[in-house]
Formats: C-alpha cells, sequence, structure tokens
C-alpha cells in the first residue's frame, strides 16, 4: 500500500536520515523502535512533510511523490491519506475535545456539521470520553488528551495513522489507558506506524518491527522473530537494556 | 487658585460635540492600524524575502520618531503631494479642503501599526509550532490553519497590550489640534483661549479622557474574556 524509498535528511550538515525505506501493508502495525536520537521523529516527520526530506519517495496507492519537491497539492493529497499522533498531543488549544475531532472532518474534509459531530462523538466514545465532548484541552489529563488525539485522528479515517512516542510525555499511570486504545484500533485492522519506547506494545501489537539506529534501519521483521531472534548484534544490545525487566527469550 | 466652576461645566457641554470626532479619529486609526499592523507581523513572522526587511524598516522608522514629528510631516507633506497629483491627473478637487481629521486618523494609524506589529508578531511567536502542524496533519491548508487555530489562540496572548496601544493612541489623538481638528482637546484650547480660562476647560478633557480611557479599558476586557474562554482550567 504504502512503499518509501531511500529517505535522507540532513540539519546544517548533520545526517540525520541516512537512506530509509519501508513497505507498509494494509492493516500492517509497524514498531519502529531505535535509540533516542536516531531519526525515528524525522522519519516520520517527513512522511507527512512536517519536515522537508533532502531526498526519497514515497508510492501511496501507486502514486508517486517526490518527497523533497512535492507540490501543494501533492502534500495535501498524502496529508488527507494520513494521520498524526504527536508525542505531547498538540490538540487544538483553542478547541473542544469534539471539535478537536471535526475540524479534520468539516474544514479540510467538507462533511456537514451534522455528520462529522456525529463521527466525532462515536470517535470520541470509542476513546472512553464520552463524557468530555465540551471539554477544553486545559481541562483533561494527559492521558485523555492523547486520547483526544488519537480520535482526532482514526476520525478522519485515514489510510494510515503516524504515531510518534504517543505514551512518552505520559504519567506512568496513563500509559496503560492510551495503549489500550492503540491496541484496540490495532486489532481492528487499523494500519499503523508507532514510534515507541514501549516494548510491550511492539511485541504485542505489531506484526512488524522495525529498529533504527544511527539514522538507519539496522533490523526488521516479524515481531516474533526481532524479539525472539534478534540477528545483529546492536539490536541485542538494545534488547537488552529496554527488556531487562521481560524474560525475553533471546 | 480659583475654580469657576459654571465655566467649567458650560464649557463641558460645548466640549461634548468634540467626542465623536475623537472617537471616530481612534476608531479609523484603528481600522487602518489593526490589519497593517497584522500584516506587517505576518510578514516578519513568516520571514518574507526582502520585504520583511522593508517591514522591520518601517517599524523602526516610525517608532523611532516622535508622533509631533509625524505630525508635522505628514500635515506639511500630504497636502502638498495630493495636489501635486490633482494638478497632474486634472482632477476637479481641492488638496486644501481635504477635512484634517483625515490626516490625523493617517497618522495615528500608520504609528500605532507599528506598535500593533510588535503586538502582533510576539503574539504569533507564543502560540506552539505543534498547533501548526496539528493542523496540517488533519488536513488544513495554511490560511485554515491561521484563521481557525493560530490567530484566535494569539489574540488571547495580545489582547492586553492590545488594550494598552489603544489607549496609548486614543490619548495621543489629543495632539490632532495640531492640525486644527476640532477633537475634544480642539474645543478645549479653542473655548479656553477666549476668556482665558485655561484651567477649567483643561480639567474637563481631563476628565473625558479618563472616562473614555476607561470605557476602552472595560471593552477589552470584556472582549478578552471571551477570547480567553478556553484558557479555564478544571
Ligand atoms: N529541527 C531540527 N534541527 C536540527 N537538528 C534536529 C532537528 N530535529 C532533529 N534534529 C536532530 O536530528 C537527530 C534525530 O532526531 P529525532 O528527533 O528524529 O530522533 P528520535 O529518534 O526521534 O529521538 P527520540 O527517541 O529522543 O525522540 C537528533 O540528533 C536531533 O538533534
Ligand atoms: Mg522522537
Amino acid at each position: 500500500m504504502i512503499t518509501i524509498d531511500n529517505v535522507k535528511k540532513s540539519f546544517q550538515g548533520n545526517e540525520v536520515l541516512k537512506g530509509i525505506s519501508l513497505t507498509i501493508e494494509k492493516n500492517d502495525v509497524v514498531a519502529i523502535l531505535g535509540p533516542s536520537g536516531s531519526g525515528k521523529t524525522t522519519f516520520l516527520r517527513c512522511i507527512n512533510f512536517l519536515e522537508k526530506a533532502d531526498e526519497g519517495k514515497i508510492v501511496f496507492d501507486g502514486i508517486e511523490t517526490d518527497l523533497s519537491k512535492a507540490s501543494k497539492k501533492e502534500i495535501a493529497a498524502i496529508r488527507k491519506k494520513t494521520a498524526f499522533v504527536f508525542q505531547n498531543y498538540n490538540l487544538f488549544q483553542n478547541k473542544t475535545a469534539l471539535e478537536n475531532v471535526t475540524e479534520g472532518l468539516i474544514i479540510a474534509r467538507k462533511v456537514p456539521k451534522a455528520e462529522a459531530e456525529k463521527i466525532a462523538k462515536e470517535a470520541l466514545d470509542k476513546v472512553g470520553l464520552s463524557e468530555r465532548y465540551d471539554y477544553y484541552p486545559s481541562q483533561l489529563s494527559g492521558g485523555q488528551q492523547q486520547r483526544v488525539g488519537i480520535a482526532r485522528a482514526f476520525a478522519v479515517n485515514p489510510e494510515v495513522i503516524l504515531f510518534d512516542e504517543p505514551t512518552s510525555a505520559l504519567d506512568p499511570e496513563l500509559i496503560g489507558e492510551v495503549l489500550g486504545v492503540m491496541k484496540k484500533l490495532a486489532k481492528e485492522g487499523t494500519t499503523m506506524v508507532v514510534v515507541t519506547h514501549e516494548m510491550s506494545f511492539a511485541r504485542d501489537a505489531a506484526t512488524k518491527v522495525v529498529f533504527m539506529a544511527d539514522g538507519k534501519i539496522v533490523e526488521e521483521g516479524t515481531s516474533k522473530e526481532f524479539f525472539t531472534h534478534p540477528k545483529e548484534e546492536r539490536t541485542r544490545q538494545f534488547l537488552r537494556r529496554y527488556l531487562n525487566d521481560y524474560d525475553y527469550l533471546i | 487658585m480659583n475654580l469657576d466652576i459654571s465655566f467649567a461645566f458650560e464649557t463641558l457641554i460645548q466640549i461634548i460635540p468634540g467626542i465623536p470626532v475623537t472617537l471616530g479619529m481612534a476608531l479609523g486609526a484603528l481600522l487602518i492600524a489593526v490589519p497593517l499592523g497584522f500584516l506587517l507581523a505576518l510578514i516578519r513572522v513568516n520571514k518574507i524575502f526582502i520585504i520583511d526587511k522593508l517591514a522591520a524598516l518601517y517599524v523602526s522608522f516610525v517608532r523611532g520618531t516622535p508622533v509631533v514629528v509625524q505630525i508635522f510631516l505628514i500635515y506639511s507633506a500630504l497636502p502638498a503631494i495630493l495636489n501635486q497629483m490633482i494638478e497632474a491627473n486634472g482632477w476637479q478637487l481641492d488638496a486644501y479642503s481635504v477635512p484634517p481629521v483625515l490626516y490625523a486618523i493617517l497618522v495615528f494609524g500608520f504609528n500605532t501599526s507599528t506598535h500593533l506589529s510588535e503586538i502582533f508578531r510576539s503574539a504569533l511567536l507564543s502560540v506552539p509550532k505543534g498547533q501548526k502542524e496539528a493542523a496540517y496533519t488533519v488536513g488544513l491548508n495554511a490560511f485554515q490553519a491561521y484563521r481557525r487555530i493560530i490567530i484566535p489562540q494569539a489574540l488571547a496572548v495580545a489582547a492586553p497590550s492590545m488594550c494598552t496601544a489603544s489607549m496609548n493612541m486614543l490619548k495621543n489623538t489629543s495632539l490632532a489640534y495640531m492640525m486644527a481638528v476640532m477633537d475634544i482637546t480642539g474645543r478645549a484650547k479653542a473655548l479656553a483661549g477666549v476668556g482665558y480660562q485655561y484651567l477649567e476647560a483643561y480639567l474637563d478633557i481631563f476628565v473625558m479622557y479618563l472616562i473614555l480611557c476607561l470605557c476602552v479599558e472595560k471593552l477589552f476586557q470584556i472582549w478578552e474574556k471571551r477570547l480567553l474562554h478556553y484558557k479555564i482550567t478544571a
């Protein structure tokens, strides 16, 4: 469904992405793991044009787009097919939970208001916020805000949702509620790319795991392969550090 | 010191027709200053090539000179320029019959636009970058992102300083008497000059400016409250 090819990106001469390629099939849940600074966020941002890649292309439903020099129209087309969940939620501060979800429907996709509100309410119900439609972000906890963020993402029925460390800004006791929603989406066959440090999510919910380090993909495979038989020494080191709480099976 | 209360009262009544002039000037100036100030801020925030340098230059020129000098300059230069244009184009107009209040509106409009541009600029910069990014990811274009997400949040930040700038401008309109505008100051001066009873007349407008400014402040407070409705905390 989506093929991303050879994405490169430098910041002031510092090469952060050194040619990343990734194929995403429909219903895939791709977990991207990797140490801090390895370029995971930058990669996600390049896919959605929040950052302009220096090189690379994306083929989305057979349509090829150059990530380094896409037209406004091409960018808009890809943004309409994708959704993004941010590490720090980035809910629209001047909009209620409901309005946060309807915004992309009414304004960007021209869905009639009544219908948009129906979709948004269903989305908020699904993430367990049926009591919070009219709350502003400043009145919601981090976990609630992130669930609104996720509702805002899937309500527009995108072909893929990109998650950038959706739980890492949350207090430990709030992580579970957000991961729960994500696992539910995964089970329903939502196509997702998830940058995360939550090994349990990668192990249990991901269909595919990608390990990045220093701007390159070091190893990728099915979740089972990845956690039970990591091939690269670099991967083993990483897993050892993160999984020492678990009974891992290397 | 002898205060002639009845003279003060009589002049007060005669000054009142100047209030619409004062308010009209302030409002007219705001109609120029708000859009212009916002445009200047947008140009500078988005660093639009070359134009942003020109905008910065304009702002520093206007901010770096006294209003009084700007009044002198505009009031002596503009009619002459206008006159040349009229002669060159053969229009049926008299440059010197343009009501001076229009020149006053221009001066105060341009002057205030620079203050507002600084206010809008820092307000726009105070909205976290993530707000715009989130707007893009849900499919809004740049214009929609500004109009629906960024500007409402920036205005909430800017409102208190906009209030100060507007009050300063309202007070500055008192200099319009130098252009023979018959606002409340112009009237007070004229009436006081007749019987050399300056103190009474000046006390009248002292109170009037005070009341007008309090009204402006109150209006801004109401507006600010509406803008900030989303900042209520649980
Ligand atoms: N806008 C930017 N300007 C300059 N350097 C940047 C910028 N954004 C990212 N970088 C650099 O690029 C590198 C990769 O950053 P990135 O945020 O993609 O890493 P990450 O894998 O998401 O890390 P983390 O796990 O900490 O979120 C880092 O060294 C970072 O300093
Ligand atoms: Mg990151």
